[in-house]
């Protein structure tokens, strides 16, 4: 136990060897929340959508959450590979190092949620803070799924940069908030986290199908963000 | 014309990125899908906003969204090929350099692959933006995309040169979302916002208003205004490269042995 936290720890630290990592780590998401909450009410009307200001300004929190943490669990896979496969042969074998890595990818997730959660509840007031903490935090949990399966199939920072994007503004300009058209909407991974910072956003909880589904999503991500880091740290046979 | 040191360089700067087969489907789809689906899913809801010379038209949410969208997946975009052409540079052109190359024969070779990435994503954000939306003259048009992708590809270069990949791309993410989705973009602001002609995104977006919705001026200041972000960048760009990618002592081997050595390398 004591081995994963320090290898875990150790990921944390690769993470933010750049000072500017953390800044922007906490710049960026504050950013979102900031200035994206007063437009982001009037871009979902322009959509067609029907997305209240309040509303607005709890999903670009999620938002935030789910590109860096995305970004960040991609270049987690796709950077570290060959770093991870020496880690898993020296002896603490493929599942501990993928068991390290999600607690690292979470641990940051977590933080950028903290700084998105705070600035909402700062700028305008949350009516359940621990619904939307739990969204937001939701948010990240299936960016990171999303990060670290592109990383374990692409290798490419470009590419999976790229792909991260993608999938991120199929995402964001899908949502049934964001649109009237409906369509993939219904099918989008963050659907329903989207929901329940919607509903807190508007001063409302939110029924239990909404908390089942996003649970189910969020813990597959990170069942899937799981597996994508022991598929890049296993040992190949020659 | 160029030397044949550059040449090589370019020719295997080009054969790298084809060992990245993803990267022009990418580059490809990424501005096809983000440009027709935001424009499909946006109301034509009436919309008056301000062009430069002060000049006031009409126009709705849809038909401003398409070039809106291809200025931001251009810049964005560009950016990140910016970065990662730039750290690919780092990481191999060094060696070139010891070998004999001038700093700037490789800075050249990578700019060229930059150029035409930016180039085919203008390509075809531009085409996709025609499904949807004829703007009143194309050329201002076309040049506002130019120009975007080639200001935000030299600052994802500076970026990639200068920090750490996951640094630079929030970085960069951080700079586009502010400049062109926040501070330029007509669909919050009818006027230019406060601190917008700050901004490296002002001389382009000012400069595809007029030509998506002018009829009767030349936007000189904004295509001047742009030029000098790109000039000024670029200069940036080189300035710092040749720093990061100066070496002392090279030793000067001749084109040919160079081509054989890194054909053989890029087979690898």
């Amino acid at each position: 136990m004591s081995g994963l936290v320090v290898v875990g720890g150790g990921f944390v630290r690769e993470q933010l060897r750049a000072p500017l990592t953390l800044v922007l780590l906490v710049a960026i998401p504050a950013f979102f929340v900031l200035i994206f909450a007063g437009v982001l009410g009037e871009f979902s009307r322009a959509l067609g959508g029907t997305l209240p200001v309040r509303s607005a300004t709890a999903i670009s929190a999620g938002w935030a959450a789910a590109f860096l943490s995305g970004t960040l669990a991609f270049f987690q896979v796709s950077s570290s590979r060959g770093a991870d496969r020496r880690l898993a042969a020296a002896g603490l074998g493929a599942g501990r190092v993928a068991l390290a890595r999600i607690v690292a990818a979470l641990l940051l997730g977590a933080t950028v949620s903290a700084v998105a959660f705070t600035t909402l509840w700062l700028r305008s007031g949350i009516g359940h803070p621990l619904h939307a903490a739990v969204a937001i935090l939701a948010f990240a949990a299936i960016y990171i799924g999303v990060g670290a399966l592109l990383g374990a199939f692409v290798a490419g920072p470009l590419e999976g940069s790229l792909l991260v994007m993608l999938v991120f503004a199929l995402d964001a300009f899908s949502g049934p908030q964001m649109t009237s058209s409906g369509g993939i909407g219904a099918f989008t991974p963050t659907l329903h986290a989207a929901n329940l910072l919607i509903a807190t956003g508007g001063g409302q909880g939110s029924p239990s199908g909404d908390w089942t589904s996003v649970a189910a999503v969020a813990l597959g991500s990170l069942a899937v963000a799981l597996a994508a880091f022991w598929f890049a740290a296993r040992t190949r046979k020659a | 014309m160029l030397s044949a040191r550059t040449r090589t360089a370019t020719v295997m700067a080009f054969r790298n990125q084809r060992r990245h087969p993803l990267v022009p489907i990418l580059l490809v789809l990424v501005p096809a899908f983000i440009v027709l689906w935001s424009v499909a899913i946006t109301q034509s809801t009436p919309h008056r906003l301000e062009l430069p010379g002060g000049v006031w038209v009409t126009t709705t949410m849809k038909e401003l969204h398409g070039p809106e969208m291809a200025k931001f997946t251009v810049a964005f975009v560009a950016a990140l090929v910016g970065v990662f052409v730039m750290r690919s540079a780092l990481a191999g052109d060094r060696r070139l350099v010891v070998a004999g190359f001038r700093a700037r024969e490789t800075m050249l070779a990578r700019v060229f692959v930059l150029v035409a990435a930016t180039l085919v994503v203008v390509a075809v954000s531009a085409m996709v933006t025609a499904v949807e939306f004829t703007p009143t003259s194309w050329p201002p048009v076309l040049a506002a995309l130019v120009l975007i992708g080639l200001i935000y590809g030299a600052i994802g270069a500076l970026a990639g040169a200068l920090l750490d990949k996951l640094a630079a791309t929030y970085l960069i993410l951080f700079l586009v979302l502010a400049d062109l989705s926040v501070v330029q973009t007509p669909m919050f602001h009818p006027t230019p916002s406060r601190f917008a002609a700050l901004l490296p995104g002002y001389g382009p977006t000012r400069l595809m208003l007029a030509g998506a919705f002018g009829h009767t001026f030349t936007p000189t200041g904004a295509l001047l205004i742009a030029l000098a972000w790109a000039g000024g960048l670029w200069v940036a760009v080189y300035l710092v490269l040749r720093r990061r990618l100066g070496v002392k002592g090279a030793i000067g081997l001749p084109p040919d042995t160079l081509r054989g050595y890194l054909g053989k390398e890029s087979q690898r």
